[in-house]
């Protein structure tokens, strides 16, 4: 447990809903080894993509703590936070979130060009040409398929070398047939990498191909947790 | 740090620019510069022209008058500023023939006379008009035609002014700074400096006035007047364009404010555009916001690379917008070159700066709000898209731009009442309007909800956010209201103008009709088929105290006191009150309780001028007899019309005795100007004064005028269109998203373009019944302080503006929508998702 490179200890959200205080994350306590990769598992609505957001810094808990990469994110504020988002963090997500205004390359160099890498357009090329899309460089979003943003997506992922890599549903949008490709494909970059992959996940086989899975229920963990 | 991120904020900038994501933005900044540049450069050189225009009726563009000569150092220092310099003297003596005399008002002018503006002259009375290209040769002079009559001379005989003969070459028709003081002026006779000498006539203690006149750019002139100003002694007088001339002074004022205001509606639209394509920006831009933020940008840096490419667009714009306002101005000039002065001046680099400030005013102020939300959008948007920014504070900065606005109009008008009207106006129209607005939509939403469906679909367009929907009325409210004030003050504004010189407005003075003869010159005025006003007698007479103290206490230099004071004035007594004369206060003879006390009646302004008010004594000298008064009214008095005017109207009886000619004006049409020279013959003492020449010169300025109100409404029009397809791109990808919802659940095509129309048809109907209400509101306060004219309400606007406002929108509605009919909705759902 020593090398966990994310802790979460007694994690609540509360949130208000029109007629009384909705939890949706009830006292979840975890931590991930570094290099490991986990899924979080669980029915719709059951606090999945709350927990991630948790874990990943892009909101606060109601109480309870999260460390990540060593930081707590309590004691950081938000610009804090978004730095330590920089170092160490990258995103994969349901909805692909590519920018419509920008090609495929240029999708890619944005966080490398927001950290200032000189190399940025070098590195994008190779990491598209790694995901199969070297021939595609100058497409727009609109221009490529569900699979083909989604693997943009994962190439800008992986440009700035994260630590940890969040995905949300990452092939929840997408077939069975481009989903397996995909999933086939997020796995290699993580092995290759060293990344810790978190993953939120309904599907069971996606479940299945990570080393661990938490399955959250009404927001509470699964009592059956390694 | 930001010059870490202006590489990367300027790589994004030229993405978004190659996506096609800010043309809208670009466009409606670039309109905002260029309809303000464009009309700026417009209206400065088209100021400039009528400038030059007014500065004909001073002969130059400055003069310096004085009773003794002029220090030769003033003339020393025109020529170091290197300005146009000649010297003029103007004194009254008697002119004789051999069998004749007349009292005449001479002019000695020396070489370059006149700096501005022409002389005319003719070889034989109401003959061709030549353009005199030099002055009358040494030893000749060009006397008006009335002298010849006079005198019983012909062109080539020989005139005397004191012991000078000189041959008169010519007639003189037309001389540019004419319009002064119609009532002093006996014939003029123009004659060579050089011959003044000769004539023996200026000694020490005649009545003279040296007059240096002096025309250049407007710095040297500026920088002259700077040197000038504290140099000048009581007795010199310095006249300029602006402050010469009543007639033309409030032409040329009216003339500047309307332009002014119809640049402040053209920026104030094009304001409108950039906020609502700037808000359409910054709701596209959530989704970048919220993913640079996920990437480890900072909330400040996510902000701060927004801002950068705003920055850089605004700029782009604004260089664009300059441009394209000088090359706009260029092709309008040369469009009415046949109507503008030939050589009308070049712009200063005022427009520039209009224009760079516009587009700096505009960005900021109206496109900073929204984008300020782009640095309050959560990064866990990424996650939950339903998550958009809280509106902020924007009120802080709408008021900078508003106070920013404020400050562009009061320089574009140069006339603070008027702006803080329209802008109050504004304000308050724009309060009553919104919440208006609001009820309106609210009520014909319910009204509706039993109508067709078409009528259901429109109007639900509106009434899904009622906020919204009031916001874009509000919008088009404010165009229409803009057009309708400019339209209404366009007719209102020039009707007034023309009203006040009708074509048969008087065009000729005459003066010193004997009063014996009174009987026989009405009578020879109906025989040649003139119409007159009233004859007034007239004496002259001076104002020498009020209250017992010497007037010269009470006036300041350069007053309009002043000048009363400085002459003789034509007094007159009249049992009535003069048509177009209003009393201000006060009460006129008859509702007075009787009394033996003269009294006297005073024009609003002198009395202003000098301190004198109700129940004040003045004391005047008329033929060397002191005549005592008591203000018993304060008169406002119409001073455009050309009918005649007093300064002092004396009650009946209060003038008896004195020695008096009459005075009147009449109007002749053009073609009967034969009968002319019978009313000389019949009556040669009488003056009389061609005034039809200033007339035309002043109808030049107004049809000037006309036409520049009509150009710069095409670009308060432009504006006007940027707005409202800027409004319909920010609603259009719900819109789009929505339509191929319709038509994927199996909405036909003819149902969506019936119920696009019926959306912005009473779009444009609600919009079109605010602005008339508001443009009333706007109207009545302008009229009110600002431009001083009777109000009254435009009735048939008020079915015309709605009207015109259901078509327009809905026209430009259904086109700005078409793709919201025409494209595949399989596209659209997939984009939407």
């Amino acid at each position: 447990m020593s090398d966990s490179v994310i802790i979460a200890r007694h994690l609540s959200k509360v949130v208000d809903a029109p007629e009384a205080k909705l939890t949706i994350l009830d006292d979840v306590s975890l931590s991930i080894a570094r290099g490991g990769s986990v899924a979080i598992v669980g029915a719709s609505g059951s606090g999945k993509s709350t927990l991630l957001s948790l874990l990943a810094g892009l909101d606060l808990p109601s109480s309870g703590e999260v460390i990540l990469a060593g930081q707590s994110l309590a004691t950081l504020d938000e610009d804090q936070r978004a730095a330590l988002r920089a170092e160490q963090v990258g995103f994969v997500f349901q909805s692909f979130q590519l920018l419509d205004s920008l090609n495929a390359l240029e999708n890619v160099m944005l966080p490398l060009e927001l950290e200032g890498r000189r190399d940025a357009a070098e590195r994008s090329r190779q990491l598209l040409e790694r995901v199969g899309l070297g021939h595609r460089l100058s497409h727009y979003p609109r221009q490529l398929s569900g699979g083909e943003q989604q693997r943009v997506a994962i190439a800008r992922a992986f440009a700035s070398e994260p630590a940890i890599l969040f995905a949300d549903e990452p092939t929840g949008n997408l077939d069975a047939v481009t989903g397996a490709h995909i999933t086939d494909l997020l796995f290699e970059l993580n092995r290759e990498q060293g990344t810790t992959l978190v993953m939120v996940t309904h599907d069971a086989r996606l479940a299945e191909r990570c080393a661990a899975a938490l399955h959250l229920e009404a927001g509470r963990l699964k009592e059956d947790q390694p | 740090m930001i010059g870490r991120d202006l590489p990367l904020a300027s790589r994004l900038l030229l993405r978004e620019w190659r996506a096609g994501e800010l043309r809208v933005m670009l466009l409606a900044l670039l309109i905002a510069v260029l309809v303000s540049t464009a009309i700026s450069f417009f209206t400065d050189r088209l100021q400039r022209g009528m400038a030059t225009r007014a500065a004909e009726f001073l002969g130059a563009d400055m003069r310096i008058s004085s009773r003794e000569p002029l220090p030769q150092e003033f003339l020393q220092e025109a020529i170091n500023n290197s300005l146009q310099h000649t010297d003029m003297v103007d004194f009254s003596s008697v002119t004789s023939s051999d069998m004749e005399m007349q009292l005449s008002s001479i002019k000695a002018v020396g070489p370059d006379y006149p700096l501005r503006g022409e002389v005319r002259i003719a070889q034989q009375a109401f003959g061709a008009e030549q353009v005199a290209t030099d002055i009358p040769d040494a030893g000749s002079v060009w006397i008006e035609p009335r002298l010849l009559n006079v005198l019983g001379l012909e062109v080539g005989d020989t005139l005397e002014i004191g012991y000078a003969q000189l041959r008169i070459s010519a007639l003189l028709t037309h001389e540019p700074d004419r319009a002064g003081d119609f009532y002093s002026l006996t014939p003029r006779v123009l004659m060579n400096l050089a011959d003044l000498p000769a004539t023996r006539v200026v000694q020490p203690g005649s009545r003279v006035r040296y007059r240096l006149l002096v025309s250049g750019s407007e710095a040297d002139l500026q920088r002259y007047r700077q040197w000038l100003e504290p140099r000048l002694e009581s007795h010199q007088r310095l006249t300029s364009v602006a402050d010469d001339n009543r007639q033309i002074g409030s032409a040329l004022q009216r003339a500047n404010q309307f332009l002014g205001l119809a640049s402040i509606a053209a920026v104030v639209l094009a304001g409108v555009a950039v906020a609502l394509s700037a808000s359409r920006f910054a709701s596209r831009h959530y989704d970048t916001s919220a993913l640079l933020r996920c990437l480890g940008a900072s909330r400040q840096r996510t902000l701060r690379l927004f801002l950068l490419q705003l920055l850089g667009l605004g700029i782009i714009a604004t260089l664009l917008g300059l441009f394209a306002g000088w090359l706009m101005q260029w092709g309008l000039i040369h469009l009415l070159r046949d109507l503008l002065p030939p050589d009308l001046p070049a712009a200063g680099p005022k427009p520039l700066l209009v224009g760079s400030a516009t587009g700096l005013v505009g960005l900021l102020g109206f496109g900073l709000p929204p984008l300020l939300r782009l640095g309050r959008v959560s990064p866990l948007r990424v996650l939950r898209r339903e998550l958009t920014p809280l509106p902020g504070s924007a009120w802080l900065i709408y008021g900078l731009a508003l106070s920013g606005l404020s400050l562009l109009m009061w320089q574009f008008t140069g006339n603070l009442p008027m702006t803080l009207a329209v802008i109050f106006g504004g304000a308050l129209a724009a309060l009553l309007l919104g919440s208006l607005a609001w009820l309106l939509l609210r009520a014909s939403g319910n009204r509706l909800r039993n109508a067709g469906l078409a009528w259901r679909l429109g109007s639900g367009q509106l009434l899904k956010q009622p906020a919204a929907a009031a916001g874009q009325i509000l919008a088009f409210g404010l165009i229409l209201m803009s057009m309708v004030v400019i339209f209404i003050l366009r007719t209102e504004l020039l009707d007034a103008w023309q009203a006040q010189l009708p074509e048969d407005a008087p065009n000729h003075f005459a003066l010193n009709i004997l009063p014996a003869e009174e009987p026989a010159f009405r009578q020879a005025l109906d025989d040649i088929g003139a119409r007159s006003a009233p004859l007034y007698p007239v004496t002259p007479g001076r104002l020498t105290a009020i209250n017992g103290e010497p007037v010269r206490e009470h006036v300041t230099k350069d007053s309009p006191g002043e000048r009363a004071i400085n002459r003789d004035l034509s007094l007159t007594w009249a049992s009535e009150l003069a048509p177009d004369n209003l009393l201000r206060e006060g009460l006129w003879w008859e509702q007075l309780p009787p009394s033996d006390e003269h009294r006297v009646s005073v024009e609003a302004e002198l009395a202003d001028s000098l301190g004198v008010g109700l129940g004040d004594q003045l004391s005047f000298v008329i033929g060397g007899a002191t005549v005592e008064a008591e203000v018993s009214s304060i008169r406002e008095v119409n001073w455009d019309n050309f009918t005649p005017n007093f300064y002092m109207v004396f009650s009946p009886g209060a003038l008896e005795g004195q020695p008096s000619t009459l005075l009147t004006s009449f109007h002749l049409p053009a073609d009967q100007r034969d009968g002319l020279r019978e009313l000389t013959r019949a009556f040669p003492a009488m003056t009389l004064l061609e005034v039809e020449a200033i007339l035309q010169q002043l109808r030049d300025i107004l049809d000037q005028v006309t036409l520049a109100v009509e150009y710069v409404l095409i670009f308060v029009l432009l504006a006007g269109f940027t707005v409202l397809f800027a409004s319909l791109q920010a609603t259009l990808d719900t819109r789009l998203y929505e339509g191929a919802l319709l038509r994927t659940l199996g909405a036909r095509r003819q149902l969506l373009r019936q119920a696009n129309r019926l959306e912005f048809s009473l779009l444009g109907a609600l919009a079109g019944l605010l602005a008339i209400v508001a443009a009333e509101l706007v109207t009545w306060l302008l009229y009110r302080f600002a431009l001083d004219l009777a109000w009254q309400p435009h009735f048939s606007l008020w079915l015309l503006v709605p009207l015109a406002g259901a078509l327009l929108i809905g026209f430009a509605g259904a086109l700005g929508t078409r793709a919201v009919v025409n494209q595949s909705p399989m596209k659209l759902i997939n984009r939407g998702a």
